[in-house]
Formats: structure tokens, sequence, C-alpha cells
């Protein structure tokens, strides 16, 4: 009968049937002879890079496997979620997005950082933004990976075309006006997922609003979405999307759905002359002539960065803030050496390595300053990120962050169907559903 | 005459529209395999790739360990949900098509109101369950589950099957000088035998198509099965989706059922039809 | 008709009463103990966990904050069966089961037809069928987005009335379309086989008969094919309404219920796995598991056939 063979039975196919590869996965639990092995659940980017910093990390006390997460913020966390409620001991060490940081520690489920980590997980050394993103309840909760901003990446002909002076700030009524005219595009984020959130929030806070404030109330959070901004967010979402720079894929348009419209084959075609994107630091690394890329160095010296553009002309804009933070989870059996691994994943050392290798951008500022990456990076890029993460929007940090992002999501995709009423909408809906009045 | 030739040509017409509509989606779903990662990440439509990728593809698939481990999982938690599924069900057929009882036409109500049963609806209470008996991202976490549809099918297919066989033979061998050992394992097995198999096979498919259960209780590659593992596949560049990679997943999942397929046709069509109306 | 298997098992007469009431008794036994596990199975995994859900959907209970959970009586059910929400996604889900069973019944029967006469070349018809059959559905819902891709499908450039940059999953019209040409395309098969069991069953002399007398084509299939497929035709609306109103893949990994196509068990799935509303979630799944025995109840009066008989005695 179903119920009697519990474990036995899959382990002994497992060894039996299974090659060798498989056995270097199997999870802590099962390897208990000699040195501990501590699980770090990671999102599914660099795995490589991030198994040799495991490595590296790797003492004679103890051993770091890399496990991977799907790719979408919102599965890692529910995929971690899943695993902490279960109080599941193999999850030692997990990357977290930063949005779901308060979440995991309002609900018991990081391991509490010891005074000694607590310095340093929350340390001066930290930009401004990557600090905040770590810290709950007025403590470093979690240890700050790397810190990731967008910027606006755009074809300098392009700019040049439209007579965009790019040294100065742009807003994106410009930006769009100028893809529009002169046929080009413009690259969001806007399919139904959390990355929508991020422009929106971005959006939001460029025009001096919040999407809800007194965050600390959890459920009881004052929506503040129903705003002038809100409206002025609407209106750009919504000048996007009637504009004839907006890329045909709109509604679906993810990271690395416009990446492709950047150098298109057929200049003549429509949007032939590139496109205005924004988007995180990876684009970077991501056009950079090597191996097995399509861009020339021609096209590359043609590719410009700019500070993400103002939702209101003259009120500075706020950049998405993204990034992973490093969790030790709240049930493992080892937490003095998962705080101590945790520390050194987190190291400027391995954050410049992070940056060299996968493109991640460091949340340390000493590490800004390390030779390697000044190599590695044009000097005014690096600015341009750090500034960015420093002048940050983050989005609103609490313990209800994924209900208050689906709902937002549910009232404001697609980006066609927004307009002025799409903010006092989302605001009545976003309440609604905190006060369990409404099905999410 | 004019009738006649109506008659084959709209045989020939409908011939044609079932290959193409059975074969068009999975044509294109190979010719998607071999489109190069850049022309997807640069759009390429078209039903044939522009920038042929060779093996590339199903080599990159192939060399990712979680989806070998997908197909490990997938093949072993559904072969034993089979063979556990087909086991209990040649008990409860035989007993229904052989046997006088109380309560016979209740199992087979029973058997199909639970196939019916929205497998949503057992998720969320299995999920909290598997967790605190830590059943959770296990195989018998998914194998237990299935049960819930594979039991029910191979009930009714092997019942609808047993039905058929001539059980007086068992008799009239006793009668010829066999002990009921030998009567039992020389004329009740090899005439049983076909139907258990074609109900293992379609027992299969269904543990094979599960997703539900799949991606709601499992959280790593130690128990998660290949459909849930496609949806949840990230290649080099996770910010975009690997489309041609997915499409090499899905054409290497696929190749096991169109071998079974092709070995057992004949056996599959008999089973399907037999098992909801009596062929 | 219903006494015929209770005839066929009847032991011969002639025997003594006492003997055959032993008989019948250890029969009895004997068929008890051989149908139990898979009773006992099919009953602990499926009433045990509804019966759970039952119990959990009275409460207010989040993954999240597992101390705060609080008895609140109906008042899950209250929220869901007053939103709009519910009711927006159960008749998308009834919408997508209507649509599909239809054109799935024309197809497959146009299919089985073909089936039916065909002589040559029937292994490749057959085996062809049978692979749309065996296909994950996850996979046939991955090979028809991708086809609707405007990225890097192909369906735009071939359809003559459709922009190359159409994007299907902008709107509901499109993307719900989308759904269900993958569910029909998978199912199709499977309907196609049924009718073909049920056309076995119609004797050519009949329809020889109605020939001589001089029928159209037409008129035998009203006045004798259809309905002497009848049973066939209910059981497989019956078995594919039902699967349909479960409908849930093919929209997990097409839309994810984006642009309004979410389906009851969608919904339900994400409240209890993405939204960790478990007490909300459990409600859902006891609102969807009635609304499936509605639906079944439904059909079933409709075509006033009792399923086990329409199979067992055909």
């Amino acid at each position: 009968m179903g119920w009697r063979i519990r474990r036995p039975l899959p382990r002994r196919f497992l060894t039996a049937g299974a090659a060798a590869a498989l056995v270097s996965t199997t999870l802590a639990a099962c390897g208990d002879a000699g040195t501990p092995t501590l699980n770090w659940y990671v999102n599914p980017e660099g795995v490589e890079t991030l198994q040799a910093v495991a490595e590296g990390c790797s003492t004679d006390d103890f051993k770091i496997a890399v496990q991977q997460l799907p790719s979408s913020a919102t599965d890692q966390r529910t995929q971690l979620a899943r695993r902490l409620a279960a109080r599941d001991s193999s999850t030692d060490l997990m990357s977290l997005d930063p949005v779901y940081v308060p979440e995991f520690a309002s609900a018991g489920w990081l391991h509490e950082l010891p005074d000694k980590y607590a310095t340093e997980a929350g340390s001066d050394d930290l930009l401004a933004g990557a600090l905040d993103a770590i810290t709950w309840d007025g403590k470093p909760v979690a240890f700050s990976q790397w810190a990731n901003t967008q910027v606006l990446w755009y074809r300098k002909s392009l700019a040049q075309a439209a007579g965009l002076d790019m040294t100065q700030p742009v807003t994106w009524d410009q930006v769009i006006q100028a893809a529009a005219d002169n046929n080009g595009s413009v690259g969001v984020q806007a399919n139904k997922y959390e990355g929508y959130v991020v422009w929106l929030n971005s959006l939001i806070e460029g025009a001096g609003g919040t999407i809800v404030d007194d965050t600390e109330a959890g459920a009881k959070a004052k929506v503040t979405i129903d705003s002038d901004a809100g409206r002025d967010a609407a209106k750009v979402i919504e000048t996007l999307a009637d504009s004839p720079a907006r890329q045909a894929d709109l509604s679906v348009s993810n990271e690395g759905t416009s990446l492709g419209r950047m150098f298109p084959a057929d200049p003549a075609a429509p949007q032939g002359a590139g496109e205005f994107m924004v988007n995180w630091t990876f684009v970077y690394k991501n056009y950079e002539p090597g191996d097995g890329k399509d861009t020339t160095a021609e096209q590359f010296d043609d590719l410009g960065w700019a500070r993400y553009p103002q939702t209101v002309a003259g009120e500075e804009s706020r950049p998405p803030l993204g990034g992973i933070e490093i969790g030790v989870g709240a049930y493992t059996d080892h937490p003095d050496y998962a705080l101590q691994a945790a520390e050194c994943l987190t190291s400027a050392e391995s954050q410049v390595k992070y940056a060299l290798e996968i493109g991640w951008m460091p949340s340390r500022a000493s590490a800004y300053d390390s030779a390697e990456l000044r190599d590695a990076y044009p000097a005014d890029l690096l600015t341009l990120f750090r500034e960015s993460i420093d002048n940050a929007g983050t989005r609103p940090k609490t313990a209800f962050y994924n209900t208050i992002s689906s709902a937002l999501q549910a009232r404001w995709h697609p980006a066609s169907a927004v307009d002025d009423d799409t903010p006092a909408r989302s605001a009545k809906f976003v309440e609604d559903i905190l006060e369990g009045r409404s099905l999410l | 005459m004019g009738n006649t030739t109506v008659q084959r040509v709209g045989l020939v017409a409908g011939i044609a529209l079932i290959l193409v509509w059975c074969l068009l989606p999975v044509a294109w779903i190979i010719s998607l395999s071999f489109k190069s990662a850049e022309s997807i990440t640069n759009g390429s439509p078209g039903f044939f790739p522009k920038d042929f990728a060779g093996w590339d593809n199903y080599q990159a698939v192939w060399d990712n360990e979680q989806f070998r481990r997908a197909i490990f999982n997938s093949i072993g938690i559904s072969l034993i949900a089979t063979v556990l599924s087909v086991i209990l069900a040649t008990l409860a057929a035989y007993a229904i098509a052989r046997l006088e009882f109380r309560g016979k036409r209740l199992v087979l109500s029973v058997a199909l109101a639970i196939a019916m049963f929205p497998v949503v609806s057992l998720v969320g209470p299995l999920f909290d369950m598997w967790r605190a008996i830590r059943l959770y991202d296990t195989w018998p976490g998914l194998i237990i589950p299935y049960m819930s549809f594979t039991l029910p099918l191979a009930i009714w297919t092997l019942s609808a099957f047993f039905r058929e066989i001539p059980w007086e033979m068992e008799q009239a061998a006793q009668v010829d000088g066999a002990t009921s050992w030998q009567a039992f394992r020389k004329v009740i097995v090899p005439l049983a035998a076909p139907g258990v198999f074609t109900a293992a096979i379609l027992t299969f498919f269904f543990a094979w198509n599960d997703f539900v259960f799949g991606i709601s209780l499992t959280s790593t590659e130690n128990a998660r099965p290949i459909p849930a593992s496609l949806s949840f596949f990230v290649g080099a560049d996770p910010f975009n989706r690997p489309v041609s990679l997915i499409a090499a997943g899905a054409v290497l999942a696929t190749i096991p059922i169109v071998i079974i397929v092709l070995l057992f046709q004949r056996k599959i069509v008999a089973g399907l039809t037999s098992g909801a109306v009596k062929g | 008709m219903s006494t015929a298997t209770t005839t066929r098992t009847q032991p011969a007469t002639g025997r003594r009463k006492a003997v055959v009431s032993d008989r019948l008794k250890a029969e009895n036994a004997l068929g008890r103990k051989l149908v139990a596990p898979a009773v006992i199975v099919m009953l602990l995994v499926t009433v045990f966990p509804i019966v759970r859900a039952l119990w959990l959907s009275f409460y207010n209970y989040t993954l999240t904050a597992p101390d705060d959970r609080r008895f609140v009586g109906l008042s899950n059910y209250l929220t869901a069966l007053t939103d709009s929400l519910f009711w927006r996604a159960t008749g998308v889900t009834v919408m997508i089961m209507v649509i599909t069973v239809a054109v799935e019944l024309v197809v497959g029967f146009v299919f089985a037809m073909v089936m039916h006469r065909v002589v040559f070349g029937r292994g490749v018809v057959r085996t062809s069928i049978l692979i749309p059959y065996g296909i994950v559905t996850v996979i046939s819902g991955f090979a028809w987005q991708f086809a609707f891709s405007l990225n890097n499908g192909f369906v735009n450039g071939w359809l003559p009335f459709v922009g190359d940059d159409f994007n299907w999953f902008e709107h509901f019209g499109s993307g719900i379309t989308a759904i269900m040409i993958s569910e029909i395309w998978k199912t199709t098969p499977f309907m196609s086989l049924l009718l073909l069991a049920g056309l076995a069953q119609v004797s050519e002399d009949m329809i020889e008969a109605a020939k001589v007398d001089g029928a159209t084509w037409w008129q035998r299939l009203y006045k004798v094919i259809l309905p002497n497929m009848r049973a066939a035709i209910m059981v497989a609306v019956l078995f594919r309404a039902l699967d349909a109103y479960r409908i849930f893949d093919n929209i997990f990994v097409m839309t994810a219920g984006a642009a309004g196509t979410e389906s009851i068990s969608f919904l339900t799935y994400r409240q209890v796995i993405e939204q960790f509303q478990l007490g909300m979630g459990s409600a859902l799944s006891v609102l969807l598991f009635l609304s499936v025995l509605l639906v079944a109840f439904i059909l079933v009066k409709a075509f006033r056939v009792d399923l086990a008989q329409a199979r067992q005695e055909s």
C-alpha cells in the first residue's frame, strides 16, 4: 500500500539507478558522515560563479552546496516559504529578493543575527539603499550579497537623431517622444509579474509619491497610490501604451524580451532604429562583445547609459532597487556555520567576483574601489550604478508585500488598459485585499 | 459511382486533416527546438529555424542536471504509481468482473466519482499534511496523491477488460486435469495479461502528465517531475525564457510517449475505447 | 437490462439452496476483500484531504502567520461567493468547458468517421492520433504558446487577417482562444476514440437498410447513426466536460491567468500555493469540488444516463 513506502524505496532507486552526478546534489540530510553540508538556495543565475564562491567559503568544518530555485522572484519566494513553513532544517542559507525580507523576517523564518554578525551585516560600508533593504524592525536581518538597479540604456545614434541631450536628466515623455519620432521603441517590463511593479513603483516614487505608507502597520498600512503621483505614473504608462514607440509584446514583456530590440538587423524596418530601455545592470555584460555574442564592437560603441528617466520634469528620478540578500534559515541545524558562511559569501571580495563574472553590482562601497572592477566597467557606468543605488526608490517594505504587489498587478495589467482611474481603482482593491474583503 | 468518388476524396481529405492536426504542432515544437538561442533572443518568427542550431539545444538540456533529475523522477514516480495502482486495481477488477458481491456497483461509481475529482482541491490540504509528516518534496509525497487518479482509471479499464475474459476456460482446464494453479497460470494469466498491460500504459500516461501535484508538492529536484521542471526551466540567461531549450526538453520528454505509442498503438486504442464504453 | 450482470454470474441451477447461499456468502466476502485495498486507498487520498479542506475552510489561516489562525465560520465562503473574481473565473471556466467540448465533439466525430472507414494507413492514422493524447498537457501548452508568440511563433505569419506584431496574450478574447486551441488539440483524439467505439456498435445493416430506403447521407446520420451512438456520445461528453472544467495546466503555462483568463482551478491554486491563504484556498477547494459535482449532476440528469450501466451494457 501507498502509505508504507515512506522513504526507503525511492532512496534505494536513487542509489541503484542514478549516476554519480546525482549524488552531488543529494541534500545535507543524507550526507551525515563527517562535515555537514549547508544548502544554499540560489536564484538560478551565474550558478557556476556561485558554486566557485561557495567552494571558496567552505571550510574544514562545513561544505556549502548550491541548490537552484526557479527563475521568477515570486516563484523563488513560494518555494522557499513552502520549505520554511514546513520547518525544513535543510534550508541553511537562502538568496532572497529584497522585497521579501520583511515577510520572511516577520514570519520568523530568518535566523536572528547575533550582535557580532549584525554589525558586519549592517556595516556602514553598505550603500544606503542596500542597507535599507536588509533592515527590518530597526535591525539587520540578512546579509547583502549584491545590489541591483536600473538605468536607461539607449542607442546613442537614436538619441542623437532625436536631438536629445543625454548628459542632462531626461523624462519619460521625452524618451517616448524621441523613440516614436525616430523609428525607435521603448523597452520596459510590463508582463503581469513582479517586474511590472518595479517599474510602477519607480514611476510613482519619481513623482514624489508612494504605493503604501505606514508599512509597519502590516495589513493596516495606509494605501497612498490614489494620488497625483499615482496618476502621473498612470499617465506615463498610458502614454507609452498608446505610442508608436511601444513594443508589440508590451503586455508580456520582461527583462529579456527587449534585449533583442536594441540593435535590430534591419534599420529600415519599423522600430529598426533601436530603443531606449530601462533595465538592470546585467545589460552591459549582455552586450559586451565576446565569445558567442552577436553584438559587434561597432554596435557596442553605440550603446549609451543614463540615469533612470524622470516621471515629472525637474523631479529627481528614483531608480528601482534590486539585488539579493542572503538569509540564514531559522530551522538550520548549523546556525553558527551558516552565519559564518553568509558573511563570507557577502564579503567585499566575493562581491567583486560576482561583479566580474556575473555582472552583479556590489552593495559595498569598498568593492567599487577595487582595481579589477574599474578595469571591467567604464568609470562613468560604475558611478551611475552607485548613484542609482544610493538614490533608489525602494518598493514598500511590508510583510504583506507580495499581496500588495499581486493586487497591483491585477489592476494595472495590461498596460494598455491603464488610465486616469487606475490609481483609484487599484487603491480600493489593495485595501479590500488587505482587509480580506476580496479575493486575489 | 460519383458517390463513391466523393466518399473517397472525403476520406483522403479526412486522413490528411487528422495527420495535419495531430502532427503539425509536434513538427512545430521539433522545429522550434532547432532555433538557436540567439535568434530566440532577437526574435525569429516563422515556422522553420532561420539560424539552425543543430543539436546545441538538446546538448544543453541534456547537460542540465535538473532536467535529467526531473526525467529520472518522472520515470520513477510514474512507474511506481502505475505498478501500485495496477496491482490494487487488478484485485478489485477481478472481483468486479467475476464475483458477485454487494456494493459492486458502488465501487465502480466511487471510482468514477474519484476520477472526476478536481485535483486542485486536494493540493491545499495535502500540502499542509505533507509538510507536517515530512512527505513534502519526496517521491512518496507524489506517488500517494497520484493514486487518486491512476487507481480509478486502472480499475475502470481493467474491469472492462476482465469482463471479456472467458473465465469458464479455467474450469475447463481443471476438468482436463490441470491443477488450479496451472489452470490460473496457463489459462487465465495469458488471457488477462494484455488487459493489465494496457491498463498499465494508460495509467502511466496519466501519471506522466500530472502537473498540479508536481508543482505544488515539490520544491527541489528531489522529486520534481518533468512537466513541473519544464515550466520552471531556466537557461543560461535567467532574464530570457529559453524557448528553444524548453522545446528541446519537451521533445525529449515526449520521446518515451512516442515510443510507447508506436509499440502499443493497438492496445492503447483498445484500452481507451473499452475503458469508457464497452467496445 | 440492469439484471444482466447478476444473471450471468448466478450459479447453475439444481444445487441445494444452502450450498448456494454459503457459496454466495463466501463470494461476497472474497469480493469485498479484493476491492477493499483499492477502495480504502482511493478514499484515503481524496475524501481525507477534502474533509480536511472543509475543516480548514472555516479558519482564517495564512502560512506566513500560522499562529494567528482563527475560526471565522462561513466568512471565507461569503467573501468568495460575493466576489466578482470568483464568478468571473467560474464564468470563464464554464465558457471554456462549453466551447471546447462542442468543438471537440464535432471534430472528434469527423475523426471517428474517418478512422472508422479508413483501411489503408489505419495504423498510421491511429498512431498519429494517439500522440496528442499522450503528450503532456504542459507541453501542449508550451507548443501553442510559442506558436502564438509574436517574437518566435508562426501563427501571425500564417494567418492572413492577423498582423505580424499581434500580441495574442494581451487581451482576453485572443488569449482564451489560444488556451482553448491548445486544450482542443490535446483532447480531441480522446473524444474521437470514444466516439469511434460508439460508431463500431452501429450496425452496418441498419445503415444499409436506410440507404436502400433512399435516406440521404444526412438523414442516415441523424436518424440512424447518432441515435445509436447516444451512450458513447454521452460518456464522451461527460468525461471531457468534467475534465475541461478542471482546466489548469494550459492556463498556468500560457498566460498564468493574465488578461482575465483565470479558471476556477487556477484561482484556487493561487490562493493556496502562491498566496499561502490556506483558509480561503480551502474554501475555494470545497466550492470547486461542489461545482464539479453540480456539473456532473446536471450532465447526468440532462442525459438521463446511468454511467456504470451505459458502460456495462452499452
